[in-house]
């Protein structure tokens, strides 16, 4: 364990009263209330994490959440941030990084927008990017059942050569 | 001597040899390899693979293809000149193969192109290939 990380933690703690934790050499993990989502996001960014590298989403759906994950990088450090904040997934609307990390935020953005159906309020450009056409529901979420929309949509049940999708 | 119609003239006039457009999603490329390499060598019927749609007398559609991508292959078919000809390669375009569950990809490649031919088979051998480019010639020649 380096001196970087320590003293680094130690600063997040403090500065935003949050529970992070170093992980193994290289790697710290916080987790962190939303609203307090940019101000961190911000406050990193000038100490030097300039690479957004991934954001993504787990599905926790007994407790109705929707966890994102931000994993941040500094090239001079060469420590990688894991920031992760929970959302209600019902209502998932958190404020964009768009204004922070610009291109490299948006397309991932965009992405969990489509399959996530989490609404980032600032990104501009929200367009569907992978699914053309696309009526149901965001697939990647764990209520989806893409089985039964397989059958409704491309299956005929009284086909009598379809009826083994049915089984 | 055989009194044959204008459009078997022609017919054969056009088909001496079979000029191909690839539309490959997936695996169809990788498993198709073998046809245009030495040992089986599709050149040696006159089978070429060309650059575009525009050029060809045969398009060759392998792998499942998504929601997104039959909306391409749509485009390529219809820049292909009239006599053409769609081979469908593989059981992902029969039936969705191992995707007939997926919620983003065809099932019934038929539904969306006119396909003269399925070729069935994960992936479909080589003489299979050959067999069903014999079959466009024969019915060339059967053609009155």
């Amino acid at each position: 364990m380096t001196k970087k990380e320590n003293q680094l933690l130690k600063e997040i703690n403090t500065k935003f009263k949050t529970k992070g934790r170093i992980q193994r050499e290289h790697r710290i993990w916080v987790t962190i209330n939303e609203k307090k989502l940019t101000e961190i996001c911000k406050w990193l960014k000038e100490k030097g994490f300039e690479h957004l590298s991934a954001i993504s989403v787990t599905d926790w759906l007994e407790q109705k959440e929707y966890e994102l994950t931000y994993h941040l990088w500094s090239y001079d450090d060469k420590i990688l941030i894991t920031v992760k904040t929970r959302i209600n997934r019902n209502k998932p609307i958190i404020e964009s990084v768009t204004s922070i990390w610009g291109e490299s935020a948006q397309i991932h953005e965009r992405e969990l927008h489509e399959l996530f159906g989490v609404k980032f309020k600032g990104n501009k450009d929200l367009l569907p990017l992978f699914l053309e056409n696309w009526q149901g529901p965001a697939p990647f979420r764990k209520d989806f059942d893409w089985r039964d929309y397989v059958r409704e949509e491309f299956y005929d049940k009284k086909n009598e050569r379809e009826k083994v999708y049915y089984d | 001597m055989v009194k044959r119609s204008e459009k078997a003239k022609t017919m054969r006039k056009l088909i001496k040899a079979i000029w191909i457009f690839n539309w490959f999603n997936s695996c169809g490329f990788a498993e198709l390899v073998p046809l245009v390499g030495s040992r089986w060598d599709m050149e040696r019927f006159g089978m070429i693979i060309v650059g575009t749609p525009r050029h060809a007398d045969v398009l060759f559609i392998a792998g499942y293809q998504t929601q997104k991508s039959i909306e391409r292959a749509k485009r390529v078919y219809e820049q292909m000149a009239e006599p053409r000809v769609v081979i469908a390669l593989g059981s992902c375009t029969m039936t969705g193969g191992m995707y007939w569950d997926s919620y983003n990809t065809i099932k019934k490649l038929d539904k969306y192109l006119p396909i003269t031919m399925y070729i069935p088979g994960c992936p479909p051998r080589p003489e299979a290939v050959f067999e069903a480019c014999e079959k466009i010639f024969e019915h060339v020649k059967e053609l009155k």
